[in-house]
This record gives C-alpha cells, structure tokens and sequence, in this order.
C-alpha cells in the first residue's frame, strides 16, 4: 500500500546521493515531486528516473541560498500540483578548511547553503501549510552537527543549526498539526565524503560502525518517508539518528 | 512463508496492546508477555472477534525462571522471533524521594528496567542463531528530562536508554538492532484513569501538539524500529511526544 499516494513533495539537492534517493522512495510511496536541485542536468536526471518508474516529478534547478529562486520554484510548484505537503531540506555542501585558513566567503556559503537555505525553504512554505493545516517539514542534518567536525567548522555549525531550527519551528507548527523533524545520517556512500576520504578509506569506515557498513542514501530515505507519512503525525522536534549505531547519541 | 513472530511484553493493556494490533495488522503473530492474565483475556477476545492470530503467555517478568520458560516454549512452538518489543513497565506512583521507600524503588526498577533485561537476554540467542531480529525498549519524555516526584521512574527509563545503546553495540555485528522508543504523555487506560476529564483536557491542552498521543501512534514509532524501514538505526531514541521533549 502506497503511504503518501496524492501527495507532493519538494526535495532540495536531489538531483544526486541522498537527496535522489529520497525523492525517488517518496515517489515509490506515491507521491509527485518536485527536484530542486541546482544542477539542471542533475535534476533532470532523477526527474527522468522517477517517471521511468511510473511516478510524477517536474524538475526546478534552484538555488536555495536565494529568496527569488526559492519563491519561484516554490511558485513553479504550486502552479503544477496546486499544493504541497512535504518538504525535505536535504541539500549541502561541505568543503574541508581549518577555521584559521577559512575564507569569510567559504563560511558565508556553507552556512548560506545548508542553514540559510533551509530557513527560505521552510519560511516560503510555512504559510500554505499553516493553510492547510497539515504538512511535513523533513531536514538533512550529520552526525557533524552533535559532535563537530574537524576542519569543517561551518558544516557542522549549520548541521547543529538546523536542529535547533527544526526543534523551534516544531514548537511554532505543532497547533497546527504539522511536524518538523531532522535526520542525522552517519557516514554516507555519497559523493560528499568523496571529498575529504579515498574510496579505500571510505569503505573501510564500514568497519567501524556497529553494523558494519556505511550508510545509503536509502537508509535516510526510508526514514524520511516514515516521517513524511501518517504514522509519525505524533513525532516532532525530533532528531532521528540513521547510522547504524555509529554514533549513540 | 510462516508468519514474524513478534513478542510484546506488557502486550495486555496500554501501549504494548496498541502495539499488539500494530503487529496484527502488519501480518505479524503476536505473542503478548503479561502478568495480568484479565487484560490479556479481553485482548484474546478481541483478537477471536476479529479472526486473528495470537498468543498469550502468563508471566512474571521480573523473575528470572518465568522469563526463561516463557521464551522457551516460545521458541519450542515458533522456533524463531523476529521482534522482542520490551512494554512492560510503567509509573504506579509517584513520590519525592523521602517517601519512596526501598521496595518501591526496586520495584519499579524491577518492573521496568529488570524486565527489559532479563527479556533482551533471553532472546540473544534466538536472534543469533537467525542471524538477525529487532529489539525495542520503552523509556519515556522522564527519562531524558527526570521528573520531580519520579526519582525511581525517571532513573529505570534513562537507565534503558543506555542499556540499549550497550545492547546495541553488543549485537550489531549479529544483524540485531536494539533501540528505544520514548512515549510521552500517552492516553492510555492506567493513565487517564488518575485524571478527571478537565484535568487531563488541561495537562494536554499545554502540550505543541495540543493534545497527549494515542497509544496507536506510539506503536505505530515501535513498528518503525521493528522492521525493515529502520534497517540502519541501532542504538537510537525515537521519541513520540508531540514536541513535547526534544532532546
């Protein structure tokens, strides 16, 4: 039985990793999607995906770090599906600095991106919610955020942000009814790490975790699509952790 | 293909029978562990009326040897469970230190945290020998804040937080997940029954959500963990209250 059939849902950065794979387990769920990804190519892509499937998606590049781009595509949205009911502030990025060395422009953008992105998101949508009475706001946090991050000082000052953010606007829209949650994955087979590990070292952090492996993108997006449903209306302010014991908090 | 066995320790009432019918209607055949043979005769009916597949065993869970026999002939008859859910346990009363004595203490650490072991234990093998299966253990909002008037209840729930993750760490490598669900204020029988109407309206109405949960939504969390959807969470704390604690 599909959990979320006539539902829409937007998914920031999804046009790869994590942020696809949630769109595309949504999608199998039953919803229609709007891909808000930056990289038009990208976003097709899992546009394309998702039909092949024989599901619905329009595809928007957006950049969610820009109020205008985050109210078209959010306009764009409404224009084709009439409303929506979920979003998920997946997309991030995380370059590696040492605080001494960091550019201002580097703090600006990553806090521009993951934190201040999913203020704008959150904020364009807030009101048709609150009309509806009913939705789901689903943040991408990290382990990162609960327990910092060296020499990614920004990403993990946005990740921690982002509960804190995620907790306040639960307590804003629980009398209406509507959840804000926030996920925190581990360590993820996924572009990002790419950066900052060797797909040897990133493989052998499997051995590490309780459970043995890394995590995959569909990992999160199971969880997301528990928490997009009816059965976690009673859950909010919460941070859901999804890394296979990595980190017990 | 036979069915997953799931087994609910406190199955006969509250959250655990919410969860019961969780599991039925997941296509799970639910063994419910109780002491209250009462309550889980009304949950038998129920599942007759219904044509539904069930099980109740008579239990003392804070005794070792009923424990051990309980999951005994439950492996006898199913050979296998797939999901232990730990639910019994519970608040009877509420004291500030002074008048909490001894026996109430180790009672309610009995009750609630003893139980989760000695259950959790008796499964390891089981689990192993399937090379795999879930456990889920119940703590509470009191268990991450503490609670005034709740010094033995509040210390069992934060104790089963860390036995969880503990647990977890132990079998993660066997391909059993063991995590915890954290109610909230949860309308259940036993707890409705200590508040006139407006009360409980009251100590609901200044909640985010405006309201305490449904036993329903609680083991509706439970049946995330328990299954599949959960397969890289171990050693978590999912909490079901509204908002009402975020930790």
């Amino acid at each position: 039985m599909k959990r979320l059939e006539g539902q829409v849902a937007i998914v920031t950065g999804s046009g790869q990793g994590i942020g696809a794979a949630i769109a595309m387990t949504l999608a199998n769920e039953g919803a229609s999607l709007v891909v808000a990804e930056l990289l038009e190519a990208n976003g097709s892509a899992v546009q394309k995906n998702i039909e092949q499937a024989g599901g619905t998606a329009i595809s928007h590049p957006t950049d969610i770090s820009e109020e205008s781009s985050v109210n078209e595509m959010l306009r764009v949205s409404m224009d084709r599906f009439g409303k929506v009911d979920i979003l998920v502030n997946n997309a991030g990025i995380y370059p590696v600095t040492p605080v001494e060395d960091m550019a201002e422009e580097e703090w600006d953008r990553v806090i521009g991106t993951n934190l201040f992105g999913t203020f704008l998101c959150s904020r364009a949508i807030v009101p048709h919610l609150l009309e509806r009475k009913q939705g789901r706001i689903i943040s991408i946090t990290s382990g990162r955020g609960l327990q910092g991050a060296k020499n990614g000082a920004h990403y993990a000052s946005s990740k921690g942000g982002i509960i804190g953010f995620t907790k306040s606007l639960a307590l804003e829209l629980a009398p209406a009814g509507i959840t804000v949650n926030c996920i925190c994955p581990g360590v993820s087979d996924t572009a990002q790490p790419r950066g900052h590990s060797t797909e040897e070292e990133l493989y052998a952090k499997g051995a590490t975790i309780p459970l043995g492996r890394i995590g995959q993108p569909e990992d999160i997006a199971k969880a997301a699509a528990f928490l997009a449903s009816a059965r976690a209306k009673f859950v909010t302010g919460q941070t859901v952790l999804v890394n296979g014991g990595g980190v017990m908090w | 293909m036979s069915k997953k066995i799931a087994v609910v320790s406190g199955g006969a009432s509250g959250i655990g029978r919410a969860t019961v019918f969780r599991f039925l209607d997941e296509g799970y055949f639910p063994v419910i562990l109780d002491r209250d043979a009462d309550a889980a005769a009304h949950t038998l009916a129920a599942f007759e009326q219904r044509k539904l597949e069930g099980q109740f065993i008579q239990a003392d869970l804070t005794n070792k040897q009923e424990v051990r026999a309980a999951f005994e002939q439950i492996i006898d008859t199913h050979d296998h469970i797939d999901v232990l859910a730990n639910l019994a346990g519970g608040t009877f009363h509420k004291n500030p230190i002074h008048v909490v004595t001894p026996a109430q203490w180790k009672e309610c650490l009995d009750l609630n945290l003893k139980t989760t072991f000695l259950c959790s234990q008796a499964v390891i093998k089981p689990m192993k020998a399937a090379g795999k299966g879930t456990i889920i253990n119940t703590s509470s909002n009191f268990g991450v804040t503490g609670g005034a008037e709740r010094t033995h209840y509040a210390a069992a729930k934060a104790a089963i937080i860390a036995f969880t993750k503990s647990l977890a760490a132990e079998l993660a490598s066997h391909g059993i997940r063991v995590n915890t669900i954290a109610p909230g204020l949860t309308g259940t029988e036993r707890v409705r029954t200590k508040y006139t109407e407006e009360q409980w309206s009251a100590l609901g109405g200044v909640l985010p959500m405006g309201r305490a949960a449904k036993p329903e939504e609680i083991a509706d969390g439970i049946l995330f963990l328990a299954g599949d959807e959960s397969d890289y969470v171990t050693g978590a704390t999912l909490h079901v209250n509204g908002g009402m604690v975020m930790p």
